[in-house]
């Protein structure tokens, strides 16, 4: 209690609106869906008019609700495993394993005083963020999670995504000008300089991948790659898929590339003058950013949603529960207490040490177990954006393994060292990937046609 | 190893990933401590009391507990009595040589023995043959050899710890702990602090103190050691 009113009390005049506010929207939401629900029918016939705004409007709420629990997923992974590989513990104090613990990070930078400095743009100055933040959120959008399972399809998800990413550069430069600091000022024209150069070798990796795939719609793209994992274009296209892959690592300010915000350097670059939940949200950017770049590079060269191989055992599960009426309320009451029952018999009979309330106990753990694994299953199987998303998360979160696994090895770059390397070594290795698959493209197509 | 590009990344990336399903080092303090050895002490150092004086009595009971010797004692205690000082300040690594010899049997070469006065140990050598070299007797001893010089000469104190084997620590601590045993002659000048204004810094001290000079009153050399004094 006295944490909650300690942090009350912390909270400044916006916060305190805003943590008094949400609770009565949440409630007026609640009544309105109701509302919906009793007097819907007029309502729906409009939603269902529309039904792509709607859609669309579902879609980017839902986007933006889920960047907000996958930047607190990558915080905590990014202090659990570093600290891992330094021999240390990490978090572990807040919630199982420390889990909570970029919760409480959240919660901190709420609580701090958000300041702005005399002489500042004041309008810039706080526009910075979320410009960031939003080209973060609007670049999620087009990512396909599973069948059927994206924000928007376009044919030209990829120029989009490019596009909209590269906003994210003018909210750094936003912050860095408007500080009226000029260690923000060229700390905001290092990182443009840093994210520019290597926007351009990450723009021509990705074009002979277009040329392949004939496609610029991530959808597309993905569903070319189903089968097994050879068909991944990462096997066609490896220099593509290491440039991409290093010059997303660039982009998205992560170690080697993190000259942006380098944290171990006292002055912060463009954020120096940022602090409270305005520095929160660049860094919420970063995370997000973290999580996009990877799911960027699983949906173009690493199969996005497709298992890496082809099911071997078609199965087709028609069951429809619905088809069962009061069958099914009967089968959810009866048939956990009789899987309990069957899973304790056996540890009854087998000691008599084993009591009888222990066996019912390691009965009730194993039919849960059992039910789980066999809901799992079924939804495994029977519903392919649930495969489809296990796969992409999976994928996805073994790159982000990978970024703070880097982040926990590398040391930083020099800035001349970054510009060489971007200038020097990634743009013509991007230009000769090109060229070797465009040229691959019209020998294998002569050779296919016979002439 | 030939230079291949990229190797010394693929090289540190796998150390990291190594590390990371190596058990920890962390210890969780408060919850579990830290495995010490048995001797450890932490680090040695000297305190001083809210008035800026050395709390240290020059007791001398870390050096008896001291295992392998290496505390010694310098400098004027805090009653103002006689520094006591073996020598040039010994390293540790002399001291465990001395201590080894000591430990061995043998009489430890003291370079500081000249810089004493020269003393007649003649007496010292009857009343120590009287009481059989036994340090258990260490009080009465000392009490014979006060009665012949009038006080308790460092050098008599050395031969006493020499022929006995008891440690000078110990000697000493007995020595400046019993009120009727005098380190210095009879009215001879006190330096540092007069022993009033210590009794006010140290009023439960003082009230220890002198209720053992009152049990002590009375009592002639050659006493047994510890029996109720007659009033």
């Amino acid at each position: 209690m006295t944490v909650l009113s300690r942090s009350w009390s912390r909270l400044t005049l916006p916060g305190k609106i805003v943590l008094t506010v949400a609770p009565i929207l949440l409630v007026l939401t609640v009544g309105l869906v109701a509302v919906i629900a009793i007097f819907g029918g007029p309502i729906l016939d409009v939603l269902a008019a529309n039904l792509p705004i709607v859609r669309f409007v579902v879609a980017a709420t839902i986007i933006l609700l889920i960047t907000v629990p996958t930047a607190f997923l990558i915080i905590y992974m990014e202090m659990k495993i570093i600290a891992l590989m330094n021999l240390r513990i990490g978090p572990e104090r807040v919630g199982p394993w420390g889990s909570l613990m970029s919760v409480t990070h959240g919660l901190k930078v709420l609580a701090k005083e958000d300041f702005t400095p005399t002489g500042a743009d004041t309008v810039v100055f706080t526009w910075a963020p979320v410009v960031v933040y939003l080209a973060s959120v609007m670049s999620l959008l087009v990512i396909p999670f599973a069948p059927g399972l994206f924000g928007q399809d376009f044919n030209i998800g990829l120029l989009y995504f490019f596009a909209v990413s590269g906003l994210g550069v003018v909210g750094l430069l936003m912050g860095g000008w408007s500080s009226y600091n000029k260690y923000s000022l060229l700390g905001g024209l290092r990182s443009a300089a840093q994210v520019i150069s290597y926007e351009i070798p990450l723009t021509l990796s990705v074009v002979g991948l277009v040329l392949l795939a004939g496609t610029m719609s991530l959808n597309t793209i993905v569903e070319q790659q189903a089968g097994w994992f050879t068909d991944w274009y990462v096997f066609q296209q490896p220099l593509g898929a290491l440039i991409f892959f290093i010059a997303a690592t660039a982009e998205a300010n992560r170690t080697p590339f993190d000259l942006t915000e380098a944290d171990s350097e006292i002055v912060a670059g463009f954020a120096t003058e940022y602090s409270g939940m305005r520095f929160g949200f660049f860094f919420f950017a970063e995370y997000v950013n973290v999580f996009i770049v990877s799911a960027l590079i699983v949906t173009l060269f690493f199969g996005g949603w497709n298992a890496p191989f082809a099911w071997p055992w078609p199965v087709e599960l028609s069951a429809d529960p619905a088809s069962l009426g009061v069958g099914l309320l009967l089968l959810v009451a009866v048939v956990p207490l009789i899987l309990t029952l069957v899973f304790a018999t056996p540890f009854w009979l087998a000691s008599s040490r084993i009591k009888g309330w222990q066996a019912l106990v390691i009965g009730f753990i194993l039919a849960n177990l059992f039910i789980v694994a066999l809901v799992g299953g079924w939804a495994y199987i029977g519903l392919d954006w649930v495969a489809g998303i296990l796969w992409f998360l999976g994928k996805t979160y073994a790159f982000v393994f990978t970024f703070v696994w880097m982040r926990g090895t590398l040391p930083r770059v020099r800035i001349d060292q970054l510009m060489d390397f971007a200038w020097k070594w990634m743009l013509p290795a991007s230009l000769l990937n090109l060229f070797v698959t465009a040229a691959a493209i019209v020998v294998v197509d002569a050779l296919r046609n016979g002439r | 190893m030939s230079f291949v590009p990229g190797l010394g990344i693929v090289r540190g990336m796998a150390l990291t990933l190594r590390r990371f399903f190596e058990p920890k080092v962390t210890i969780k303090y408060p919850e579990q401590r830290a495995e010490v050895a048995p001797k450890f002490r932490g680090r040695l150092q000297l305190l001083y009391d809210e008035w800026g004086t050395l709390k240290c009595e020059t007791c001398f009971q870390c050096a008896q507990a001291c295992p392998i010797e290496c505390i010694d004692m310098g400098g004027i205690d805090t009653r103002g009595r006689y520094h006591v000082h073996w020598g040039p300040p010994e390293t540790y690594g002399e001291r465990r040589e001395e201590s080894a010899l000591r430990r061995s049997g043998r009489t430890v070469p003291d370079q500081a023995y000249e810089h004493f006065e020269p003393l007649d140990l003649h007496s010292i050598d009857a009343i120590l043959e009287e009481h059989d070299h036994d340090p258990k007797r260490m009080l009465r001893i000392m009490e014979d050899v006060q009665g012949v010089y009038g006080y308790l000469p460092v050098g008599a104190l050395k031969r006493i710890s020499e022929t006995t084997g008891a440690w000078y620590a110990m000697l000493y601590g007995t020595a400046s702990f019993y009120g009727h045993l005098r380190l210095e002659p009879e009215g001879a000048a006190r330096g540092g602090m007069a022993s009033d204004e210590a009794a006010t810094r140290r009023p439960t001290e003082a009230a220890f103190r002198s209720d053992l000079d009152a049990a002590l009153v009375g009592r002639t050399p050659g006493d047994r050691p510890g029996a109720p004094a007659q009033a």
